[in-house]
């Protein structure tokens, strides 16, 4: 997500400095260019995470424009003119000196404003000494920097000025402790004196500072580079539905495809203009920076037991989006209805979407008919059908008992009673250990179909997110890098859930330098964050290795745990023949291009003269080879035997040999 | 007044009627009803006199008509009698019966209530025979005395609108711009921007972003002593509005936005009715006059603060905000409220544009000083109210050419100095405006000459001050206005005029050092070079203005810590000289019973107890009261 941003090529322009001509980045401010090229100026009220204000005029210098020149301040001066810059002239040296006293005169004691007294060249005693001057080291330098980290990072506004000119003071609404403060202290983090106290009183972690240290950068992040990467303040998750058409992801019409005209119908632009209207921090927790959760406001119901009712929908997120693109009902409207009752029902919006899509493919493809529907139409898009269907599902009514069971019930179903074809059923009900796929479609990337399968809960992406290393930026391109990613990638997401940790903002957001880094998939600057996070709450470093072998114990036992179930070999981590390929001519022949390609120069076949039932065969036959020989290497990475199960050895090595979990597996120790 | 929607020819059929209907009456009395004549009860000889009329019978032949402000403030409340034009001054309650009486049923003024010139000692019966009025040339004021603001057809019967149905009919926005510009207008807020090049480039900006642009009204007018905006609306909303609705057409705007501080309760009720009006006539909403533009505007009433005239500060405060500027390196026209590009132009500057459309770029041009047609920058032209006022004969609101003298106004149309006092100084622009001395009276005014000598047009503030001012103590007074009044956000402005003041403080009590003067300079020059507005970059200029023409006042409160104008208190001493009869007025005033002395014997100041009030000097009618 973050990490498939791509750059805009950025326009310069060449600007001269003290003589000297030199290419700046066109709209940036002039303080960076000057840094670019080692000029320093004085500041005070600037700090690098946070937009520039312009108040205590300490970067003043001067710009000619066009013949004109006149004083402006550096830091928040945008470079948009060819022009040239003085900044050490004796008119700008006599003016940050004045300056420099009139902070002396009033915060005599300050270390930041004496040492920029002593820069500036202020010997003397101040001039400006009056009743107004504050002895307190740790007085107020009225720099604004906490009223800024309070609207930025937090998106709040507790923090402002009140009173004016030599009045000015920094308050809370009224003069009273604001309710809505959260004690996240970023105001006492980024200010240069010391003059907000924290007072951590709250569950004694071990190193406050460190948890802080860390947390300011999430924070610091999410206010600089969130709204040029992936806008979770602004629209949340959904900011990825265009994102993954646009790459051929989105699943539309089971998984047939990846992308569909309609989707700007339903896609994040559309939503931000005219439904994600609140304009509020709106986080799981108060607090939180990246705060991803949206809201739909004001909606008026149009079916169910609340019609006509105006009701908020929290959401929605891009899973359900995604959902409504792969029933194919590509129309905001259904988007926001069909969110609401899921909530208000208690219905997970991916496995509802993914269950509904199969049971449309099965009614356009003859499997079932009206008679076993109840007279619903249940074609892709039918919309208000799928409404009718949720609100039939909540009341245990009509074909909504049975589509309410799930693929894998419904499968059985099929089959047994209406005679459908089960290896046709295999190939398009997109479940695996009984569960929903969630809404990536997996087909052009082996790793995702193996992050998906191989997933010891089942398809969901939480275990490993891989769409995009893989599709996007071909980060895994042998079958040793791919099973390392699903070696590393579960593990690591497994960690989270160990201490209760969101995992976006790991991911969706990155460093602006991420891609100096090694590793640059595995985010190493955020796994840093969290290992400090960690090391601050307990006190107990923590690397790598140790973060993977403590996942390892839970994931390895949970493999385990799933044999009682008879859910954790390999026949359990084989994926229907959807996620990996084209089932039916349609699909192959809506890309064709791609497949033919990949026929010629993977397998070597000539497709030419071959008809398209003969090409979706040789495509499969290569597939699931590829797919068997991902699950040998990934078994073996993780230290599983062939038939997907840990060996005794690997239980030994992680401390979890237990009695009770060996017996579970040791009769599934052949290799 | 009928609430039907207005179609383009409708305005001359309104026009027509309503001057129809003034033309069967005898006379029509306009009483003066802005905040000044208001002030003087200018409500109740409206009434009083629509009552008494009633009475008598002489509703058929007379009618009285509320108008908005003069400008002759110092006279109110005034009642005019049109169309023959006498003009009645200080008209209270108990006149209203010898006007209707002696003039409405006699046929004869009343000599009493008529304006006597004090320079010429002659009286003068009607209004164009009052100097004060005849130097004055009216184009934003044009309609002042005339109309009653509340009524949206008095302003159609002057031609009200017509400007507007010209420019829809023409259907070019871009032929207004050019004429705006061609006019040579500049911002009358005082900051003299061309007002046609600011529309086109929020235009530009707003074709270019694809956004819809706002066109906000500043009527912030916060400076001392000053009240053009004020009456402005309180005589004439709608050339004010119209000249907005002109603009929002030109730049294809459809929302507007007035920001009046909430202290004009006068001119927040007439344009409130005015909005009301425009509605019910389809002059705001969809389909103005029948066409396809749609425009409405907003009234946001501020709190109060000087700062928030500044355009930045206005939109922050507009926007829910603390008032406090920002950057410009950004302008407004490209992204101003709500980050839209966004006109704001001044009160006085809307109430130009429709006589512009009207009467055309090249008329405009040719009033006024430079050769503007090619380049707005090249001059001033046009007219420019000023709030005349200090001690000054008339005081008033006054629209006079650019280029006139500082003498002319001062002297033939505010009529001098009162008291047969001296001149001193005058400060234009407002409190961060500079002083000017006699010896510059006959310089023209316009933009430029004003910033030349240090001070500036400003919204068009004109202090006079005569020679018993202490041009320290002027300095020291609008340095505190403007301390107050900083919004405290960036450092010069905050600490600096801070320490401005101090030091101007210490100077006025009598502890001036060497060195002060020149204190005062470098801190000036700074706070000027280094302020993040120009409430900050200009906030110096009372102090250089008054270094650079009176120094050697300064040079006496530091050196001889002397106040020769004997107003700076600690530096003065009032004393009782042998000319004293004994009459005990003096002693009798005295608010702290500092003056003792028998009836008939010299009266003696206890210096201890006194408090430099000066009320003894005042009321003293042989000139024994010293101050040294």
């Amino acid at each position: 997500m973050g990490s498939a941003t791509t750059k805009k090529p950025e326009k310069r322009i060449d600007i001269t400095i003290n003589g000297k001509t030199v290419s700046a980045r066109k709209d940036s401010f002039l303080l960076s260019a000057l840094k670019e090229n080692s000029i320093n100026i004085p500041t005070l009220c600037h700090h690098k995470d946070l937009t520039p204000n312009g108040t205590c005029r300490l970067c003043t210098v001067e710009v000619e424009v066009r013949g004109k020149k006149r004083f402006v301040t550096a830091c928040n001066y945008p470079v948009r003119d060819e022009i040239k810059i003085e900044t050490h002239s004796p008119a700008i040296l006599e003016h940050r000196k004045l300056l420099a006293e009139m902070y002396l005169g009033r915060w005599p004691n300050v270390p930041v404003i004496q040492d920029i007294a002593k820069t500036c060249g202020v010997t003397a005693p101040s001039r400006f000494t009056s009743e107004m001057t504050d002895p307190n080291p740790k007085a107020c330098i009225l720099c604004g920097h906490c009223v800024r980290a309070c609207k930025e990072f937090m998106m709040e506004e507790i923090l402002d000025f009140a009173g004016r000119g030599i009045k000015r003071h920094l308050t809370m609404p009224f003069g009273e402790m604001d309710k809505h403060c959260v004690g996240c202290t970023s105001c006492a983090y980024v200010c240069p004196t010391g003059a907000i106290n924290i007072v951590d009183d709250f569950n004694r972690p071990h190193n406050p500072d460190m948890i802080r240290d860390h947390g300011m950068k999430v924070n610091a992040e999410m206010a600089t580079l969130d709204k040029n990467q992936c806008c979770m303040r602004e629209v949340g998750t959904a900011n990825i539905v265009e994102v993954m058409a646009a790459y051929d992801l989105l699943p539309v019409h089971n998984y047939k495809f990846g992308t569909h005209v309609d989707v700007p119908k339903i896609d994040s632009m559309l939503l931000r203009k005219k439904y994600i209207t609140q304009n509020l921090p709106d986080g799981c927790w108060k607090g939180c920076s990246m705060a991803c959760a949206k809201t739909i406001d004001n909606f008026e119901l149009k079916t169910g037991p609340y019609k006509g009712h105006k009701v908020t929908v929290d959401g929605p997120e891009y899973e359900t989006a995604a959902a409504v693109a792969n029933m194919g009902c590509f129309d905001v409207e259904f988007l926001a209805e069909f969110n609401f009752y899921a909530d208000t029902y208690g219905m997970d919006t991916i496995s509802l979407g993914t269950t509904i899509a199969f049971v449309m493919e099965c009614f356009e493809a003859g499997v079932i008919g009206k008679k076993h529907t109840g007279g619903m139409e249940l074609k892709f898009g039918a919309s208000a059908e799928v409404l009718e269907l949720m609100h039939q599902m909540a009341r245990g009514e009509g074909f909504g008992i049975e589509v309410g069971q799930g693929i894998l019930r419904l499968k059985q179903k099929f089959a047994k009673e209406y005679g459908a074809d089960p290896a046709f059923l295999k190939d398009i009900g997109m479940e695996v250990k009984g569960l929903e796929y969630s809404e990536y479609l997996p087909k052009e990337s082996l790793a995702q179909q193996g992050g998906y399968a191989l997933a010891i809960k089942g398809p969901q992406h939480d275990e490993a997110w891989l769409i995009f290393m893989d599709m996007v930026n071909k980060q895994l391109p042998t079958f040793e890098a791919k099973a390392e990613a699903l070696y590393y990638f579960p593990l690591w997401r497994t960690w989270f859930g160990l201490n209760g940790l969101c995992k976006l903002c790991w991911n969706d957001v990155v460093p602006a330098d991420n891609f100096k880094e090694n590793e640059p998939a595995k985010i190493p600057g955020h796994v840093r964050n969290y290992f400090k996070f960690f090391e601050g709450v307990t006190g107990i470093p923590i690397d790598e290795q140790t973060m993977l072998d403590q996942s390892a114990r839970v994931y390895n036992l949970q493999r385990a745990m799933s044999l009682m179930f008879d859910k954790a070999t390999r026949k359990d981590d084989v994926p229907p023949y959807r996620s990996m390929g084209p089932v039916t001519v349609e699909e192959y022949e809506s890309r064709a291009e791609r497949y033919d390609k990949q026929l010629k120069e993977l397998q070597n076949i000539n497709p030419a003269g071959k008809n398209t039932e003969e090409k979706i065969q040789l495509l499969r036959k290569y597939r699931e080879e590829q797919y068997s020989i991902l699950m040998d290497t990934v078994y073996r990475r993780k230290g599983w035997t062939k038939n997907g199960v840990p060996k005794i050895s690997r239980l030994k090595e992680l401390g979890i040999d237990l009695p009770e979990i060996v017996k579970l597996v040791e009769k599934h120790q052949e290799d | 007044m009928s609430s039907s929607k207005l179609m383009p020819g409708d305005l001359d059929r309104v026009a027509e009627r309503v001057r129809k209907q003034h033309s069967r009456y005898k006379g029509m009395l306009m009483v003066c009803t802005g905040s000044g004549c208001v002030a003087a009860k200018g409500f109740n000889v409206r009434d009083g006199l629509a009552r008494m009329i009633k009475e008598k019978g002489l509703e058929k032949d007379y009618l009285v008509v509320g108008t908005g402000c003069n400008g002759f403030c110092a006279v109110g409340p005034i009642v005019v009698v049109q169309p023959e034009g006498t003009f009645y001054q200080k008209v209270a309650e108990k006149d209203l019966d010898a006007i209707i009486a002696q003039h409405l049923i006699g046929g004869k003024p009343v000599e009493k209530l008529l304006y006597k010139d004090p320079v010429r000692q002659k009286t003068c019966g009607k209004m164009d025979e009052i100097p004060f009025f005849s130097k004055q040339q009216l184009i934003a004021l044009r309609n002042k005395g005339l109309i009653d603001p509340e009524n949206i057809e008095h302003y159609i019967a002057r031609g009200g609108y017509q400007s507007l149905r010209k420019v829809l009919d023409a259907g070019s926005g871009d032929q207004v711009i050019s004429d705006i510009i061609a006019s040579g207008l500049r911002g009358r807020g005082g900051g003299g921007f061309p007002t046609g090049i600011k529309w086109q480039s929020a235009k530009k900006a707003a074709l270019a972003r694809d956004e819809k642009p706002y066109v906000v009204c500043n009527a912030d007018e916060g400076d001392p002593g000053a009240f053009m905006d004020r009456s402005i609306i309180e005589t004439d909303p709608h050339a004010v509005l119209e000249g907005m609705l002109i603009c929002a057409y030109a730049i294809g705007s459809n929302e507007g936005y007035i920001y009046i501080r909430k202290e004009y309760p006068l001119a927040l009720v007439r344009l409130r009715k005015a909005l009301e009006q425009m509605r019910e006539h389809g002059l705001l909403g969809n389909g103005i006059l029948g066409s396809s533009f749609s425009f409405d505007v907003h009234i946001h009433r501020g709190a109060g603060a000087f700062v928030c005239g500044e355009s930045t500060a206005l939109m922050a405060s507009m926007s829910g905000k603390p008032g406090e500027p920002r950057a410009k390196y950004i302008h407004n026209v490209e992204y101003g409220f709500r980050d839209k590009p966004t006109v704001l132009n001044n009160v006085e500057t809307w109430a130009n544009i429709p006589a512009i459309i009207e009467k055309g770029a090249a008329w405009y041009a040719s009033i006024g000083t430079g050769d503007v047609s090619k380049n707005p920058w090249n001059g001033s032209s046009g007219t420019k109210v000023f709030s005349l006022v200090g001690n000054i004969m008339n005081t008033g609101l006054v629209e006079v050419p650019m280029g006139i003298s500082l003498r002319e106004i001062i002297y033939d149309v505010g009529g001098g100095i009162p008291l047969g006092r001296k001149f001193k100084a005058v400060q234009t622009g407002g409190p961060s405006g500079g002083c000017i001395p006699e010896k510059m009276l006959d310089m023209k005014v316009d933009f430029d000459s004003l910033t030349e000598v240090g001070s500036m047009m400003g919204s068009g503030g004109m202090i006079v001050m005569d020679d018993r001012t202490c041009m320290v103590d002027v300095a020291r007074y609008f340095i505190s206005f403007l301390v107050d009044e900083s919004c405290g956000k960036c450092t010069p402005c905050r600490e600096g005029l801070f320490a401005l003041k101090t030091t101007l403080d210490r100077i006025c009590k009598g502890e001036g050092r060497v060195g002060d003067i020149g204190f005062l300079e470098e801190l000036s020059k700074t706070i000027q070079a280094t302020s993040l507005c120009q409430l900050g970059g200009s906030a110096p200029n009372p102090v250089l203005s008054t270094i650079r023409f009176f120094r050697d006042e300064y040079e006496v409160h530091i050196r001889e810590h002397k106040c020769r104008a004997g107003v700076c208190k600690d530096l003065i001493k009032y004393t009782i000289n042998n000319k004293c009869t004994g009459c005990v007025v003096c002693a009798k005033n005295c608010p702290t019973q500092a003056i003792t002395g028998e009836r008939k014997k010299l009266h003696v100041i206890d210096q201890s107890k006194c408090v430099k009030c000066g009320v003894c000097d005042d009321v003293c009618k042989f000139d024994a009261v010293e101050v040294r």
